[in-house]
């Protein structure tokens, strides 16, 4: 049954102009990068750009591929939690939004079929988005000619995106549940706002890799030093959020109320 | 529960904090009957609809829907359920022929389910049409039909005739008659619409502030509708006292005169009353309760 529920979730997605607007909207993530790249390789013109131009100086940037990759990586984490908290919001929120949620659960496929289907689709659509601005980023780099572009640096920063994007993708199931919970897209996007912040405060304790919102600040060094590796423990609370997540939005679809 | 039960829902009761939505409401449906659940607005019909297909947790009670108990996580029974809940819904940017697509992936229906339901509910012309550009009617149908798709057994629809034309209406009228009488399917219908439910129902389940105040057949209702006898009178008070020196109590006030609870055979006896109290009367006409009437009767004509 699960890949006749997949089959049908994706085509839930078909003639809808989200998935496209979403990488749009992502994509100009690379555009601010490539911004801040071509003020930190013209530094005279820099002078000339009011606050963009301090603020690129204040970072002390240079236009070079370390530079540029480990922002895009940051932009990729960050970014992501909160582009997924919009596509997961949107996954579930919807059925509610548009009526649909009672279509959906008065059907005979088990309801946590739709809650394992949503999320895989989820995560496909965040891998299109983040290969899709990972080509970006790649051309744009090349285009302003960085320096110090090495195979090893591409390699390093590679994972570190990809870690990252999973990390964000681990961060979201919890969206689902408040989709459920909340019938809609706001209280979701609420929710990733909240822990967005809520992560940046615990990232500057010492609980930072205990919580798992201030994971992602840890390994992005938008917190503090930046951490090259996952600790054990905080990979095991990574997965367990996960799961919990996902455990979460099931039984709100299994034992509560579908009253929409 | 007996094999012949289509539905069987014992001391439902559904609570949310203060309000009790429905109380203590048992229903039996039988295989291959078409029941009417009436009620006005509030009174309880969505609520029990929702708990028949388990997308609500009853507070109390249990339901069995074509033998099998409707429990949490339950969906197996809705193989041999299509409903259509409340409003019609569909995904507003796929096709109508993709929103049907996905009904029968999900009921796991032939590939040919998509086609015959197009046809059966005549939306041909509207298969390539975006569900959100449909007229509120063809949304209905395409409601309708994704809740027929996969041949169910049971037929659970809320307020089918929504947004209907009346040939519309007629034609699923018949459309729902044809699939009790000749495929056996049993059919849980609530309507706002009483002439509706009057034409199409064999039994009928009215419920009022939660609660099941009656279920009877056809002929049942037909002897508990009661006849009475209308009066045209420019003097209804007078009328009353009138009527009422003569010893006939049951009387109201309508447009244009009373309506006096009475047989026809009662009609020159009430004719003789009249014209001894000098009141002007314009006619006394024999009539007798239709569903409506009946219905606002039995709840008060609260709204």
């Amino acid at each position: 049954m699960f890949p006749k529920v997949l089959a049908a979730e994706f085509l839930k997605l078909r003639h809808s102009r989200v998935p496209v607007v979403s990488l749009l909207a992502f994509s100009l993530g690379p555009l601010g990068l490539w911004l801040f790249m071509w003020i930190a390789a013209e530094p005279g013109r820099a002078r000339n750009l009011g606050l963009i131009g301090a603020k690129a100086g204040l970072m002390g940037l240079t236009a070079t591929w370390p530079s540029f990759l480990t922002m895009f990586a940051e932009m990729v984490g960050g970014g992501g939690l909160l582009l997924l908290a919009f596509v997961v919001a949107y996954l579930f929120g919807r059925e509610y939004v548009e009526g649909t949620a009672k279509v959906m659960l008065a059907t005979p496929a088990p309801r946590h079929l739709f809650v394992l289907a949503k999320f895989l689709v989820a995560a496909v659509w965040w891998a299109c988005i983040v290969t899709g601005v990972l080509v970006e980023a790649a051309v744009i780099g090349l285009g302003l000619g960085l320096r110090g572009f090495t195979p090893a640096l591409a390699s390093t920063a590679l994972s570190q995106t990809f870690v990252l994007a999973g990390v964000a993708f681990l961060l979201t199931t919890f969206e689902g549940w408040i989709a459920v919970l909340g019938r809609g897209y706001l209280a979701p996007l609420g929710f990733a706002i909240g822990t967005l912040a809520l992560g940046d405060l615990f990232g500057h304790t010492g609980w930072a890799q205990w919580f798992p919102w201030s994971i992602m600040s840890l390994l992005a060094g938008t917190a503090g030093p930046r951490t090259s590796s996952l600790p054990p423990g905080s990979l095991l609370v990574l997965v367990l959020t996960c799961i919990l997540g996902i455990a979460a939005t099931a039984a709100q679809l299994r034992w509560g109320d579908n009253t929409q | 529960m007996s094999g012949d039960v289509a539905i069987a829902a014992r001391s439902l009761t559904k609570r949310y904090a203060a309000v009790t939505a429905v109380r203590d409401l048992r229903l039996t449906v039988r295989r291959g009957e078409i029941y009417g659940f009436l009620g006005l607005n509030g009174a309880g019909k969505t609520t029990t609809i929702r708990m028949l297909l388990g997308l609500i947790r009853p507070t109390a009670g249990s339901v069995e829907v074509m033998g099998d108990p409707v429990r949490p996580g339950a969906t197996r029974f809705l193989r041999r359920v299509g409903c259509l809940i409340e409003s019609a819904t569909a995904y507003p940017n796929l096709t109508v022929r993709e929103n049907l697509e996905l009904q029968r992936r999900l009921t796991e229906a032939p590939q040919e389910a998509v086609d015959e339901t197009i046809d059966l509910m005549g939306l041909g012309p509207y298969a390539p049409r975006r569900a959100g550009d449909l007229s509120f009617g063809n949304r209905q149908r395409l409601a309708l039909g994704r809740a027929l798709l996969h041949h169910p057994d049971l037929i659970v629809l809320d307020e089918p005739a929504n947004g209907l034309d009346p040939a519309g209406i007629v034609e699923i009228r018949e459309l729902l008659r044809s699939l009790s009488r000749e495929h056996g399917v049993t059919v849980f219908m609530s309507s706002h619409i009483l002439s509706e439910v009057a034409q199409l129902a064999d039994r009928l389940g009215i419920v009022h502030q939660g609660r099941l105040l009656e279920e009877l057949d056809r002929g049942q209702l037909e002897q508990k509708m009661r006849a009475f006898l209308e009066i045209g009178t420019p003097e209804p008070d007078r009328a009353e006292a009138a009527l009422a020196a003569a010893g006939f109590g049951d009387v109201s006030a309508v447009a244009d005169g009373l309506r006096l609870f009475a047989t026809k055979e009662r009609t020159p006896d009430v004719a003789r009353a009249l014209l001894q109290g000098g009141i002007p009367f314009t006619g006394i006409a024999p009539r007798k309760e239709d569903l409506e009437s009946y219905f606002l009767r039995l709840t008060g004509g609260e709204h």
